[in-house]
Order: structure tokens, then sequence, then C-alpha cells
């Protein structure tokens, strides 16, 4: 294969194909040289160039459907193909594509005066990555209820494989329920909402949490000590009710049992 | 251990006790489901994962083998199926190699 024009900019999409694969992302690229054949080849090369584009704006639907309620439709499709062209997939699993949307968002200048958009994707993204993640049995009461007292300020919690927990200047809860429909008012866009994402019986589960609590739980699934994570959420937050935080962590399977 | 510690530890030890008695007055979170496959209808399977995973109702045909449903767990093994003029299905939480679509 020689004599590609491979005029793309971003190169990235052609490794290993020559022109045919860098051809398919940008819709400004010459046919490849080598499609030839008998009549409308060149036709046929748009067609497919534009079902693997329509292809890619599908998963990336499917991977962010809030996102898309909130844009709209044509609004998202447009910049998706900015995603598509600067992000092409990296890997044949289907559901690792579109991983950095959030931040591909959050450098987009036309969307500069909607910030909120890229927390939204970041909390789409950790609930997709939360239903991929690998099963595990979750911290229970139980397992904490025998501990010494003096035990408990060195103890370190694994966080659970699907845990994340997503801090935000935004209404990103009230923003991410626009997946189960478009509400009649929209959120106050100056409110502040973090979540915790968790996947308890299987089932991904995103709860919003205090800044406090999503400070103290971030800390934990960082790996901080208990003891801490707490001295620390107390001196930034003094209302910061610890129970209140334990227990939602219990509740929600946000841990596993610790080593030993 | 420093004041600074111990004032640590005795609110720990009190917001444990605290949370764990809320914990468990509350839904239990550990009561795990399980996949039980074989059970559900054609085109009520669980699962939507975003791309690449639409399986979500997708089964072909009823009581797909290969297709299955979050339960309670323990239920799938007490799942049993019937009807009219068929054998008894009963749910496995393994996939299994009947009702396949052709």
């Amino acid at each position: 294969m020689t004599g590609v024009a491979s005029g793309t900019e971003s190169g990235t999409a052609g490794a290993g194909n020559g022109g045919f694969a860098a051809g398919l992302l940008d819709p400004d690229v010459e046919v490849p040289a080598e499609i030839s054949g008998r009549r409308a080849a060149t036709r046929r090369y748009g067609v497919y160039r534009n079902n693997v584009v329509v292809g890619l704006i599908d998963a990336l639907k499917a991977a962010y459907p809030s996102l898309l309620v909130i844009m709209g439709e044509m609004n998202f499709a447009r910049v998706g193909r900015h995603f598509i062209a600067a992000h092409p997939p990296r890997s044949p699993m289907m559901q690792d594509f579109g991983a950095g949307f959030a931040e591909f968002l959050a450098g987009f200048a036309p969307l500069r005066g909607s910030p909120f958009l890229a927390d939204v994707a970041r909390l789409e993204r950790a609930w997709l990555e939360a239903y991929h993640a690998a099963d595990a049995a979750p911290l229970t009461g139980a397992d904490l209820a025998g501990l010494a007292p003096e035990a408990m300020a060195g103890l370190v919690l694994p966080a659970h494989p699907a845990l994340a927990v997503i801090c935000s200047d935004h209404p990103i809860g009230d923003l991410f329920a626009y997946r189960f429909g478009r509400p009649e008012r929209g959120p106050d866009l100056a409110a502040s909402q973090s979540a915790l994402v968790t996947r308890p019986e299987l089932e991904v589960r995103v709860t919003m949490v205090t800044r406090p609590q999503a400070r103290f739980l971030g800390s934990l699934a960082a790996g901080q000590p208990l003891g801490e994570a707490t001295e620390a959420t107390l001196a930034a937050e003094p209302e910061f009710d610890l129970a209140t935080a334990l227990a939602l962590a219990l509740q929600s399977g946000a841990f596993v049992r610790p080593l030993a | 251990m420093s004041k600074k510690t111990a004032a640590t530890a005795a609110i720990l030890a009190g917001a444990m006790t605290a949370a764990i008695s809320m914990a468990a007055s509350t839904a239990p979170a550990n009561a795990a489901k399980l996949k039980c496959y074989g059970v559900a209808l054609a085109g009520q399977n669980d699962c939507a994962a975003g791309p690449g995973t639409t399986c979500a109702g997708t089964s072909k045909v009823d009581y797909q083998g290969n297709s299955w449903k979050y339960v309670e767990a323990n239920s799938c093994d007490e799942v049993v199926i019937k009807v009219d003029g068929q054998p008894d299905r009963m749910g496995s939480p393994e996939p299994i190699e009947r009702d396949l679509p052709s």
C-alpha cells in the first residue's frame, strides 16, 4: 500500500492500516488511493465512513444517556464527532470507548459556558465502570463489630472495585437524573452536589452525598486510615457526622473487608 | 497515645457502633442478588450497560438458557417454570444449554 494520501492531521486512527483507517474518522480526508474497483467504490467508502462514525456516536450515546438528553440529539452528535476524531477507539471492547469524554468536554472551547457537562460525564463514566467492575463481597457491620476500639484509627478500608466518589460544584445528581426523563423545571445550576457510585446487590447505585461525606469517603477510598480521614474531614468540615457517613458506606457497599 | 488520637479513637468507637446499628436497621445491602439463567421471558432479560453490551431485552425465546435475570440469592434454584405440555424448567446460576434460539 503505497502512495496513499493519508492527509489526516491526527494521524492516530491509521496506524497499521494505512490510509483506509485514517480516512474513516475524518470526512475532509480524500478517499484513500487504494480504494479502487468497479463502479462507485469511492462512494461506497463514503457510506462505510459514515457508518463507522454513526456507530461510534451511537456507542457514545449509549454510554452517556444523561448528556444525550441534556444536550439534545443534534448537539450531542456534533460534539461527539469532534470527540471521535480526537479520541478514536483504542480497544476492541466498546465499553472502553468514550473513556476520555469528560476531559474532552472540559477542554472543548464551544462548551465553556456549560462547565457542568464534564462533571456529568465523569459521573456517567463512573456508572459504566462500576457496572463492569469485578464482583467483591462488600464490608458489613458484622465485619467491624468485633474490632477493638484502639484498632479502628489505623484501619484502612479497601475500596470496592465499583466505588467512585465524584465531587462537583454543579448539580450533577439532578443532571444525572435526565437519563430517566427531562424534568419540567431544570435544576438550579448554582447548586453543588457530590455523588457516591457503588454496586450493592450487583446493581449500580448513585447516591447523593454531602461534601463532607464525599471528602471523607474519598479519603478512605484513596487509602487513608480511618483515624486520619476522620481528623482531616472534621478539621475542614466541623459539621461532619461520622456515624452517618460510616452507615452510608456500609449500606451502599462502598468498601470490602480489610485484609487480615 | 496522644490526646488527639485518644479523642479520635473515642469518636470512632462511638460512631462505629451507631453506624453499625443504623446500617443494620435499614434494608440489608448484602442480601446479594444473583444472576439466574433460563428464567427470563423473551426480550425481558436483564443488563443494559452502555456500548457493546446491548444485551438487555435481547433474548429471542422464552426461558432462553443463556440469558439471565437478577433474583434474590438462593432463590434461583427454587425457580420452576411450568408450561402446559412441556417438561418443567429449573433456573440455573450458570448458563444452560436449553431453549437456545435457532
